[in-house]
């Protein structure tokens, strides 16, 4: 079914222009690679830089993308947390209390997560270029892939997401919210190998997601 | 000159008839069909009936599309109805009820219960930031992130949590969607519930608007709810009668042209019939100015007799002699059967019920005027004879046959006993109280609205929550005070969930408790302060929090009239009422499990908190309802007595032509009570028409005519209207409408009982003549 659905993507990029085609031409190919089945998990180090704190709060534990468009997050430190996203509904339970659902429609910054990391893991291209317009810059080698919200109800939301990586695998997801908010997601490699300080500045954040 | 009066005349019932539907209005309010209220109970339920919490709602399951595509009609049909002046809510779990509750953002503090067991203290607002801290990390948080400055403790957020349905549906694609996959509303009509009328013009536009909708052609809507069942109902039943009575004309016209052999008495019966209708419903307009939709169709169904009249002069006409001639002849007798009927529906007019008085001025008026009509309009309208009835082939014979039948003396007063013995010991119950029993509502559909019902945790259509009290604050005050006896009642599975109106807003008195336990603003600050200490908040970011809360200190409590100008102000106004000098508050329940558990409630209450049961006060109701109908016809059978016994003269004879009414009524109900159907409103009307048609049967046959031909043309016009009777209604007892089935049966049983029963027992001498 993928097969197949790559194949249509792939028909259509030939059909438009070769300048249009280029930047979908290099994004298909690189998720593409990225792709991997279901379930796969990766440790994750969130670092959230917000308006109304005077420092950044950091998350750490592990993703899961356990196929279609369930996720499931679970934090670990500073804090018991488990989120889980699909069927159109967010639940978050955090320790041992009491589960809160609410419809992703309400949510959509978690939704955008959701597609984001689908696209990483899944490399499902389609599903992804129903919301953002996509870009892809860099090489095979050191690429960033930029999404930007196509809805309204998005872009209240949401600026852009964009994703840092190498090769086969991606490093860094930076989510900048419309009010400038960002969090930058560190995740594979960059997870295992930690954070350099208790509250690194955005800026050596995100410098490290993009020259290491 | 017959032609142009026979014209005239159709024109003038014609125009009337116009004239009265244009004026008269059908009420379908059950006010003016049951005897007044005793009860407060009762008075509650004829005031609220249909208007209620539970009873306005329509359940709604959309299926048959893949799920992305269910959830968009789902949004689409609730943005529709949400701009349809027909419906007051609907919901489909799109709904942000945190912007609802924004609307009264700055009431959050008087209205949430976290003061009732918090204050603002240092030890609150730093576990509470605390729990924010974290938010912020969650996925959810830029949903949060606008609010936090303002309302930290997210007040907000606790009162859309309050007031979301107790238990939601999952979500789907962030609309409710049941377990077998259809997507759910629920949609609150303006009308009530038990108006056919204009519930049916608000489903005709809900399914106008979801037939628009893109992509509705492939998935089906499924509608539930107390709303949809009326109109069904009335639905079903009017197409039903429509079908029978078309199969029962055709049947009556072929069976005049056999019976006349002529076109004429085809053209010209029903014209005094349907005289009497018209002007009945012309009184019924000068008189009421409306009618009850009950009394239209028991009256209709009562002024069955007039169809007789006719028949019985064309029947009875010579050849050779002038028409009018015949009428005088039979007058007298036709007279005496009007008058003494009419006589025993004054005993309705005297019932002291808006209903039955109706009945009784529709059915007097009509039969008065479809006599005068028969005696002097209708020998205007008819050529002459060509045949006389009593040389129909066959007649002689049948004569003779009936004539030779055994008498015995004995027979009656056998049959009368063993009757009553069944109709009083017969196994099962007497009468019908449940008027669900009389729905037309497939059990498949009532299956359907229950499991839609507990998917959406709509509340319970049958028990509603009293709570009373002298004012509206009493009411809420009175609520929030039983509400954790409620829940205790929750937790012990006596019902799966309720609704109080102190749930959307507490009494003035709660709300000045929660003001006082506020904070002023520089405990407040102070507070903030020592809670923020190593947290990651930026100093002063609570400005607008402690604005907020200062705010709030100073306010005016809400009052039930202000919050009824809100969005969920509709939800409060349908829950707390006015009833006469004092104030009445309906919590809504739903999955009552076990009603007597709540009447430990009742007592610690002392009876200001209380069980509605809709259904045992609708039944008893009906009770009372009855008990008047059967004074009522006992008053009328009396005066129907007096009144043959002083037209015939002489007591001797009035027995000869009630006593085979008496058994026939009897015989009806040894049948019905052997069958074991119990009996309801409808089989009682059903009896008196079916007594009144018998009262023609007996008084033509007790007649002493001392001519046989004569003998034999009574004999032609009471077959004639037999068979036209056992035609018409018995064609109704095949109805799958159990109220339709009802009349039809009983008055069928009741056609062939009176017929027989005054064959056998007319007076001696009489049809045993020729014996």
């Amino acid at each position: 079914m993928r097969a197949l659905r790559r194949l249509a993507v792939a028909c259509l990029a030939l059909t438009a222009t070769a300048a249009l085609a280029a930047a979908p031409t290099l994004a298909e190919s690189l998720l593409a690679k990225l792709a991997k089945a279901p379930p796969v998990s990766t440790p994750f180090i969130q670092v959230s830089y917000r308006g109304m704190l005077d420092r950044p709060l950091v998350v750490s534990g592990t993703l899961r993308w356990l196929g279609g468009d369930r996720m499931q997050r679970d934090i670990d430190k500073p804090f018991k947390e488990t989120a889980q996203l699909g069927d159109g509904e967010l639940s978050v339970q955090r320790g041992s209390g009491e589960v809160h659902r609410m419809p992703l429609a309400r949510a959509p910054q978690a939704g955008a997560m959701l597609a984001g990391f689908r696209a990483l893991l899944g490399g499902d291209l389609a599903a992804l270029e129903n919301d953002f317009a996509l870009s892809a810059q860099g090489s095979q080698a050191h690429w960033v892939i930029t999404l930007v919200p196509r809805t309204d109800q998005l872009k209240r939301q949401l600026a852009s997401i964009v994703i840092d990586g190498r090769t086969e695998a991606p490093r860094c997801l930076t989510m900048t919210d419309a009010n400038g908010d960002t969090s930058i997601t560190l995740v594979g490699a960059m997870a295992k190998q930690g954070l350099q300080s208790v509250a690194p500045l955005e800026s050596a954040l995100a410098a490290r997601c993009r020259n290491q | 000159m017959r032609v142009a009066i026979w014209f005239v005349w159709l024109v003038l019932v014609a125009a009337l008839g116009w004239g009265v539907a244009r004026q008269l209005k059908i009420s379908s309010d059950l006010r003016d069909f049951v005897p007044p209220a005793r009860t407060a109970d009762q008075k509650l339920l004829l005031d609220e009936i249909g208007k209620g919490p539970g009873s306005r709602l329509l359940l709604l399951a959309i299926s048959g599309a893949p799920d992305a595509q269910l959830a968009d009609l789902s949004r689409g049909l609730d943005a529709a109805l949400a701009h349809d002046p027909a419906f007051t809510h609907v919901a489909n779990g799109s709904h942000d009820l945190a912007q609802i509750a924004s609307a009264l953002l700055p009431y959050r503090y008087l209205l949430s219960p976290t003061l009732d067991t918090h204050r603002f203290d240092a030890a609150y607002l730093r576990a509470q930031l605390q729990q924010r801290v974290e938010d912020l990390s969650s996925p959810a948080a830029s949903l949060l992130e606008p609010w936090l400055r303002r309302d930290p403790t997210l007040e907000t957020l606790k009162l859309a949590q309050l007031w979301a349905p107790p238990h939601q549906p999952k979500l789907v694609d962030g609309v409710w969607f049941s377990h077998r996959g259809e997507a759910l509303l629920v949609a609150e009509t303006k009308a009530a519930g038990f108006d056919p009328g204009v519930q049916a013009r608000a489903i005709e536009s809900l399914q106008g608007h979801f037939a628009a909708l893109p992509g509705a052609r492939h998935a089906k809507l499924v509608i539930s709810g107390p709303g949809w069942f009326g109109v069904q109902a009335s639905r079903h039943t009017r197409a039903e009668a429509e079908r029978f009575s078309t199969i029962a004309t055709i049947g009556f016209v072929i069976m005049l042209l056999l019976a006349y052999r002529s076109a004429v008495p085809v053209l010209v019966t029903a014209l005094p019939l349907l005289s009497g209708a018209v002007v009945g419903f012309a009184l019924l307009a000068l008189i009421f100015g409306h009618a009850h939709g009950i009394t239209v169709a028991f009256g209709f169904t009562l002024l069955g007799v007039a169809q007789e009249y006719p028949l019985r002069v064309f029947s009875h006409r010579r050849v050779g002699v002038d028409t009018a001639q015949c009428v005088r002849e039979l007058w007298p007798l036709l007279a005496t059967a009007i008058v003494s009927v009419c006589i025993a529906y004054l005993a309705f007019f005297a019932s002291g019920v808006a209903g039955l008085q109706q009945l009784a001025v529709f059915t007097i008026g009509g039969l008065i005027t479809a006599g005068v009509c028969t005696r002097w309009l209708l020998p205007l309208v008819v050529p002459p004879a060509q045949h006389d009835m009593a040389k129909t082939p066959g007649l002689a014979r049948a004569w003779h046959f009936l004539a030779r039948l055994p008498r015995p003396r004995w027979m009656p007063w056998l049959v009368a006993v063993v009757g009553v013995c069944v109709v009083v010991f017969a196994p099962g119950k007497f009468w019908q109280n449940d008027l669900s029993a009389l729905t037309p509502i497939p059990k498949a559909e009532l299956q359907r609205d229950a499991r839609l019902r507990a998917a959406l945790g709509a509340p319970d259509v049958r028990y509603l929550l009293v709570l009373r009290a002298p004012s509206a604050q009493g009411v809420l005050a009175l609520s929030g005070r039983v509400a954790p006896a409620m829940r205790a009642l929750v937790a012990r599975h006596a019902l799966d969930g309720f609704e109080l109106p102190s749930r959307y807003l507490p009494s003035i008195a709660t709300q000045k408790a929660r003001q006082a336990r506020l904070p002023d603003a520089a405990t407040l600050e102070s507070a903030l302060h020592q809670a923020m200490q190593g947290l990651p908040f930026r100093a002063g970011v609570f400005a607008p929090f402690v604005a907020d809360v200062e705010a709030a200190r100073k306010l005016a409590p809400l009052t039930p009239a202000r919050f009824e100008a809100t969005p969920l102000g509709a939800r409060l106004e349908s829950m707390l009422v006015q009833q006469g000098d004092g104030w009445v508050g309906l919590g809504t329940l739903s999955g009552v499990n076990d009603p007597a558990a709540f009447a430990v409630l009742a007592k610690d209450t002392h009876g200001t908190v209380h069980l509605l049961d809709l259904k045992a006060s609708t039944e008893s109701l009906i009770i009372a309802y009855r008990h008047r109908i059967l004074v009522a016809l006992g008053i009328a059978a009396l005066l129907l007595c007096v009144a043959v016994t002083l037209a015939l003269r002489s007591p001797r004879r009035a027995l000869h032509v009630l006593g085979p009414m008496a058994l026939a009524t009897l015989l009806v109900l040894v049948v019905l009570r052997a069958a074991g159907i119990p009996l309801s409103l409808f089989h009682l009307v059903s009896l008196t028409l079916a007594a009144g048609l018998g009262l023609h049967y007996a008084l033509f046959f007790e007649r002493r005519t001392g001519d046989e031909l004569e003998d034999l043309r009574t004999l032609h016009a009471t077959l004639v209207c037999v068979a036209s009777a056992l035609l018409v209604f018995g064609v109704l007892a095949l109805s799958s409408v159990p109220v339709l089935r009802a009349i039809g049966l009983t008055v069928a049983l009741g056609v062939a009982f009176h017929f027989s029963l005054s064959v056998l027992m007319a007076p001696a001498g009489h049809l045993r003549r020729e014996a």
